[in-house]
């Protein structure tokens, strides 16, 4: 059921410009709710949701300086799971339409 | 209770020696024979090592458990309860020696009634009921050695009024005023014998008692003309709440097995009060939703309640069986129970719930929880995130501005193990109505809501189900909402939410299940705090807060 966890990385030394590039790509991608990563073998598509927990992270030391942004929201793909749900209005009923 | 070897046998030499120095004491008061007061007086050191031993005994068995036959921590509090109690009774035994060696001889003579006989009596019996009450399957004999007090107290007291009036006489003072402290100490022999009772009691119950709460407990099932002493009566401990009450259920074993006949709550006084108040009022607005109260007992600062034991799951029950066409029938149920409640119990006046000064007031009792929780103001690149206090101080001036519907009758800790539901008589329950009254109907919703999210379970599936529950208690809602022409229902929902979601953490062990829920009480007041009145109008509770 594609249930395996995929994994993508990357690491490379960029000057300011493309970082700022990387990073509006990203903005991009959250815009449009997909961000793409792929490397030769694989492509994954992220789909962000509506909320996710946003984490900042800014280390600073006599040598370095560093800033991490981890975006994390819960994704669901299995889909054996009841979606009608547990109260109907009977006066307005809901259309129950997925596109 | 449980006889482990160590500690039943030092107990028993204890007890065997107590044995023997109340009938020394009561040869010595009977015949005024000075060698009996020194015989008694060379038993404390016996019953001192005992004592002791039995102490040493007790600890060794809390820090290093007996891997093969471990006792559990109740019993061995019961051990030292009972062991405390024995020394008492052996020390207060000693001061009635002292006490009667420097009494004229007359003094003895004024001893030599029936109903010091009769203590004497009433303690011996006490102390040859302790073993076997400790081996008995039940608590029937504990209870008995508990009402000797009553009996000792009772004579003793008698006995006392007849000295009192010989006083009055002005004559023999001093042998009557010798006699009268006897008799008053023999009196408090029987606090002991209590104290020894409720010991095995406790080991009995499975939890440590005060006896004050057992008697109320009898008195409480007598006016229902059940009899504890019955042996067809058991009564079972049920859990603890937590206010601290404990509640236990009472059982006949004559009927089909074990079943439970009433609920039995005890505890603060004020908190059952509130609790009886409760459910009295909820007969007076909605009759039948409520449980019977059988009967109400108080004494001093505590009270106990027995009342009707409701069948039925509890909605959480339902839940996390995910039972969902049970639970869908569930909700059902439950959301005309408060069309009607809401249609027939809606009051003039409008009584905002105020959430932000509730979320204020247990800000404290949060943070002592999850330290973590606190969070500071941060500016991120310019971008201000406000600490909590300042958002809910905001958040607080902005609930001023909202719209309330007329106040209805509300639960007023309306959680999911407060709800029942009979599959076969489809009928609703509400249980815990001690925070009942009058206020906005969003406030049971949203705590309602919360308390599905804040469930202890974290399988994808149940926290599906978890969140299309509350999904629909927020459709429910936003249809009454529609139907009253309620504008602000989403806005205030979401100030409830966010209320329930931080005070919820108290109750969240979990670390990063507490910090989920912060996170959502935090997102929700940002969210309000930006809205343009514009915005405001068309707000609606974003559903993926309900996702984990």
């Amino acid at each position: 059921m594609g249930k395996k966890n995929k994994r993508f990385e990357h690491e490379s030394l960029q000057d300011k410009d493309a970082i700022v590039c990387y990073l509006k790509a990203v903005i991009q991608g959250f815009k449009k709710g997909a961000i793409e990563v792929s490397d030769e073998e694989d492509t994954i598509t992220l789909k962000p949701e509506k909320l996710a927990n946003l984490k900042i992270k800014a280390d600073q030391s006599k040598n370095a300086q560093s800033l991490n942004i981890k975006i994390q929201w819960s994704s669901d793909q299995s889909e054996d799971f009841e979606e009608t749900p547990l109260f109907i209005d009977p006066k307005t009923p809901k259309k129950k339409k997925k596109s | 209770m449980q006889q482990p070897a160590s500690l039943y046998e030092p107990l028993r030499f204890l007890t065997l020696e107590l044995q023997k120095q109340l009938y020394q004491v009561e040869t010595y008061l009977e015949s005024g024979d000075l060698s009996q007061a020194e015989q008694s007086l060379k038993r404390v050191d016996y019953i001192d090592n005992h004592h002791l031993n039995l102490l040493r005994r007790i600890s060794e068995q809390t820090k290093t458990p007996d891997q093969t036959q471990p006792t559990d921590s109740v019993t061995l509090q019961s051990y030292d309860h009972i062991n405390h109690g024995l020394k008492a009774l052996s020390r207060q035994l000693q001061a009635i020696v002292f006490q009667a060696r420097n009494a004229p001889k007359t003094a003895f003579r004024l001893l030599n009634k029936k109903r010091v006989h009769a203590t004497f009596k009433h303690l011996t019996s006490g102390l040859e009921l302790i073993e076997p009450a400790i081996e008995a399957d039940d608590s029937t004999l504990a209870i008995d050695i508990c009402r000797l007090q009553v009996r000792i107290d009772q004579v003793c007291q008698a006995q006392l009024d007849k000295y009192q009036n010989r006083l009055r006489k002005g004559q023999q003072t001093d042998a009557l005023l010798n006699a009268s402290f006897i008799v008053r100490d023999l009196g408090r022999l029987g606090e002991a014998l209590l104290r020894i009772g409720e010991g095995i009691i406790s080991a009995n119950l499975g939890q440590m008692i005060q006896i004050e709460r057992y008697h109320s407990l009898e008195a409480t099932l007598s006016a229902l003309s059940l009899n504890p002493q019955e042996e067809a009566l058991t009564i079972r401990t049920m859990g603890e709440t937590k206010s601290g009450c404990t509640i236990s259920g009472v059982m006949s074993s004559q009927e089909s097995e074990g079943e439970m006949l009433a609920v039995f709550k005890a505890g603060d006084k004020a908190k059952l009060k509130e609790e009886k108040t409760g459910i009295e009022n909820w007969h007076e607005v909605y009759p039948g939703i409520a449980p019977q109260v059988y009967s109400y007992h108080k004494s001093g600062n505590k009270a106990a309640l027995l009342f009707e034991y409701l069948t039925g799951d509890t909605l959480e029950k339902l839940l996390l069986e995910r039972d969902r066409k049970t639970l869908r029938e569930a909700l059902q149920a439950l959301f005309q129970t408060l069309d009607n409640i809401w249609q027939e119990t809606r009051i003039d006046s409008v009584l905002p719930a105020h959430f932000m000064r509730q979320l204020k007031k247990r800000l404290k009792d949060i943070y002592q929880v999850h330290p973590e929780l606190e969070s500071q103001s941060v500016t991120i690149s310019g971008v201000k995130n406000a600490n909590m206090k300042t958002l809910i101080d905001q958040a607080e001036a902005f609930e001023q501005t909202l719209t309330t519907p007329q106040a209805v009758y509300v639960h007023g800790d309306f959680n999911l193990d407060n709800i029942l539901y009979d599959t076969l008589s489809r009928d609703i329950n509400f249980i815990d109505l001690h925070r009942s009254d009058y206020t906005d109907y969003v406030q049971d919703l949203s705590v309602l809501m919360v308390s599905c999210y804040r469930l202890n379970r974290f399988g994808p599936q149940d926290r599906k189900l978890i969140a299309q529950t509350m999904l629909a208690i927020y459709d429910y809602g936003h249809s009454w909402a529609q139907k009253i022409n309620d504008t602000d229902y989403d806005l205030r929902l979401a100030l409830g939410l966010s209320r329930s979601f931080l005070t919820s953490t108290r109750f969240v062990l979990d670390a990063s299940h507490a910090k989920a829920m912060q996170f959502r009480a935090r997102f929700l007041l940002e969210s309000l705090l930006k809205l343009t009145p514009e915005q405001a109008s068309t707000y609606k509770v974003p559903k993926e807060i309900y996702h984990d």
